[in-house]
């Protein structure tokens, strides 16, 4: 507490401190994890610092509370740009990032992914690569990442209980003979670390009002700010990286919340503002020395944009299910993970539980329908039950985030996102909704509806790691290729996408970096 | 079916309260009479719930008002579905039976004003507590201690999953 109200400020011209710009799931952990390391952290986040008595119970109120609504357009042939072309992707403006909505799912990637080009082969049209780090090189992270966030079915803590939604899915998954469980959550069935119990209150992605689900605002930031290392700059929007003549990140300008524009000088600069915003930035920050934005010599920056295939599969039962109650995405099929030829597409995915409320079921069911039809679906909102597709897509080098001529408030162009399905995403996707539609059937469902694609909620790619600067933006330790002190920190970094849920393989790969960056420094290299 | 729901208690005051009977239109400040029955019959024909009351599509359109008074250009959109509605027949929309009404509607399905009006419709509509309780969505429940101890795994026409490992 006393490190809240007596927060820690570094001059503006204090170049010994690092400047991450983001404080999601990737910034936030690094600003923890490179703070009790003793580094001095300045954390630039565009959104303001809520607590959980801000937050609110409500679908639509808390998506206007968190999300980051300022302007996108998209293009391409991805359903989402018809749907929702002024906003085709889905993360946070806010202290804790996307952490502050996500619903807590917690998977790895599995070896075959991180080496997709060597497994997969060559695929016409895509630009796949295998990441410049091994799985075993990951797993010690993902063991501390685990531990901190206290995943479920980890540590000895037990996974949690099935709802209602759940009893469905695994009543038809199990019938077919899968391999059906209720996962792996960030989300405590037990107090664990000083958080409590869920009460399955059906709200986590609203922003959770009791803890029980981790999130960078009531984990990291707060453990940060008690090392007394961390200065915490809410409301403060980042609009371009600056670099000396030595080609080196110098700075970062931003707009702090009087709306006074600021430069902060920096030891180091960390873009962890969302695979959206960090691309944009680079793009934004081009100079005399690097015309086509920062770090992006080879101009793989904003490229191999993946959102994973995502999908969702809503039922009508006979007879009542309420999956508005509890945690909304328990459940987990796991047989269709593994990269297998035989199945006519590469990569694999997974089938998880997925319940909305009535406001979000009736806006994502199918954006256009209405009608009777509609009408007769809707009604019987209590009888339905749900499931999501999370599967793997296959990077495309055109598949990107550009600036346009449009201007936001803040002077910084306004991004586009261009997505083309790749025919492998195509074939994926019908396996998946075989698969959902199958899986309610065994449960008895007498109407099924497969639901198009959401706005984009696993964002991943456009600030690729590879080995070989040709190949992407940056090396295996997130940093960049072409600038020895700028690095990323969020989902943007991944070399290919997998097929689970992204949030602990950015974490752990946070926690990794914190590693090097506090390293380079002892030696004197940072 | 129907249930009790509960608003977020943060939210409760943000609630739309229309006179019942035609004055209903009163309450609104941009809209006139026929703009604002022509959307209620516009937001009727899209979602035709027949057990549910008038007075929610009401909500629908007042809502729509709010958009209105607030954004110039949905004010002009929304001017321009009733327009496009009107136009259609040999009748104002509000006098055309249920069918012709369907069918003009999806003549006009591929507008921007369609379009807007279509969404807007969805988005207001079912986040109506009296909807919420004619289709059994109970909302908020943090402040009722969450649904551990109220029905979260209550499901008993299907056999329970094993214990978990
Ligand atoms: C509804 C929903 C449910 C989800 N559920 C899951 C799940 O179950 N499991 C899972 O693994 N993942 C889930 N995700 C995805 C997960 O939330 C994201 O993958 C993850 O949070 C991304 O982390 P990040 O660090 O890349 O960015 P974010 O967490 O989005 O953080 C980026 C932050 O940077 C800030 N920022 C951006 N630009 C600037 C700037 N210029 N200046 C200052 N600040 C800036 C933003 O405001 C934001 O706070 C879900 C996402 C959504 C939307």
């Amino acid at each position: 507490m006393d490190a809240i109200s007596t927060p820690k400020r570094y001059d503006l011209d204090d170049d010994g401190v690092v400047v991450i710009i983001g404080s999601g799931a990737g910034g936030g952990t690094l600003a923890h994890e490179l703070t009790r390391r003793g580094v001095e952290v300045v954390l630039m986040e565009a959104g303001k610092h809520l607590t959980a008595e801000d937050f609110v119970n409500d679908e639509w109120g808390g998506y206007e509370m968190l999300s980051w609504l300022d302007k996108r357009t998209a293009s391409g042939s991805w359903r989402v740009a018809k749907d929702h072309p002024e906003a085709p992707s889905w993360h946070c403006q806010v202290v804790g990032g996307t952490t502050t909505h996500w619903s807590g799912c917690c998977y790895r990637l599995i070896a075959d992914e991180m080496r997709a080009r060597s497994v997969y082969g060559e695929i016409p049209g895509t630009s796949l690569i295998d990441w410049p780090i091994t799985l075993e090189e990951l797993e010690p992270y993902y063991d501390l990442a685990e531990t901190k966030m206290g995943v479920t079915g980890t540590n000895g803590l037990p996974p949690l209980p099935p709802n209602n939604n759940f009893k469905v899915m695994y009543w038809g998954a199990s019938r077919l003979g899968f391999d059906v469980s209720t996962g792996r959550h960030a989300i405590n069935s037990v107090d664990y670390d000083g958080r409590p119990a869920t009460i399955q209150d059906g709200f986590t992605i609203t922003g959770d009002k009791t803890g029980s689900r981790w999130s960078t605002l009531n984990v990291e930031i707060p453990r940060a700010l008690a090392t007394g290392k961390l200065d915490l700059r809410p409301q403060s929007r980042a609009v371009q990286v600056e670099h000396d003549a030595a080609g080196k990140a110098s700075g970062v300008v931003y707009v702090d919340g009087n709306g006074v524009r600021q430069r902060q000088k920096a030891r180091a600069v960390v873009l962890a503002g969302n695979c959206v915003e960090s691309p944009r930035l680079l793009l934004h920050s081009a100079s005399g020395r690097f015309p086509n934005g920062l770090a992006n010599g080879w101009g793989h920056v904003g490229r191999h944009y993946l959102r994973h295939v995502i999908q969702t599969v809503w039922s009508v039962f006979d007879k009542p299910v309420n999956m508005h109650r509890g945690e909304i995405m328990t459940g987990l099929v796991r047989d269709f993970v593994r990269h297998d030829p035989a199945r006519g597409f590469a990569g694999g995915y997974y089938v998880e539980l997925n319940s909305m409320g009535l406001p979000t079921t009736a806006a994502f069911l199918e954006p256009g329908w209405w009608g009777r039809d509609f009408v007769s679906v809707i009604e019987q909102y209590s009888h339905m039950a749900g499931m999501l597709l999370s599967g793997e897509d296959m990077p495309q080098p055109g598949n990107r985030v550009t600036l346009t001529d449009e201007l936001d408030a803040f002077g910084v162009p306004v991004a586009n996102i261009h997505y083309d399905d790749h025919p492998n995403d195509l074939r994926l996707r019908s396996h998946g909704y075989k698969t959902m539609t199958a899986i309610h059937k065994a449960a008895g469902a007498k109407r099924i509806i497969e639901a198009p694609a959401y706005p984009a909620s696993h964002n991943l790619g456009s600030n690729r790691m590879a080995a070989r600067a040709e190949d992407g933006v940056l090396d295996g330790n997130g940093r960049a290729h072409e600038m020895r002190n700028l690095f990323v920190a969020d989902g943007s970094s991944f070399a290919t996408g997998g097929a689970c849920n992204p949030t602990l393989t950015i974490v752990a790969l946070a926690i990794r970096q914190a590693d090097f960056i506090a390293g380079q420094m002892a030696k004197g290299e940072l | 079916m129907s249930v009790v729901a509960h608003k977020d208690p943060k939210l409760a005051g943000r609630a739309i309260e229309l006179p019942e009977g035609p004055e209903w239109v009163s309450a609104l400040r941009v809209f006139d009479g026929h703009v604002a029955e022509t959307l209620a019959s516009v937001a009727h024909t899209l979602y035709p719930h027949d057990g549910l009351p008038e007075r929610v599509y009401r909500r629908v359109v007042a809502q729509f008002d709010r958009m209105a008074a607030a954004s110039p250009n949905a004010a002009q959109m929304m001017a321009q579905l009733v327009d496009l509605v009107d136009e259609a027949m040999p009748l104002p929309f509000v006098e055309l039976s249920d069918g012709y009404r369907t069918e003009v509607l999806k003549r006009i399905e591929g507008t921007p004003a369609f379009r807007l009006v279509q969404r807007s419709t969805v988005r207001f509509l079912y986040d109506d507590i009296e909807v919420w309780q004619a289709f059994g969505y109970e909302g908020a429940s943090v402040h009722l201690g969450g649904y551990v101890k109220r029905g979260f795994d209550d499901l008993d026409w299907l056999p329970d999953p094993p214990a978990a490992s």
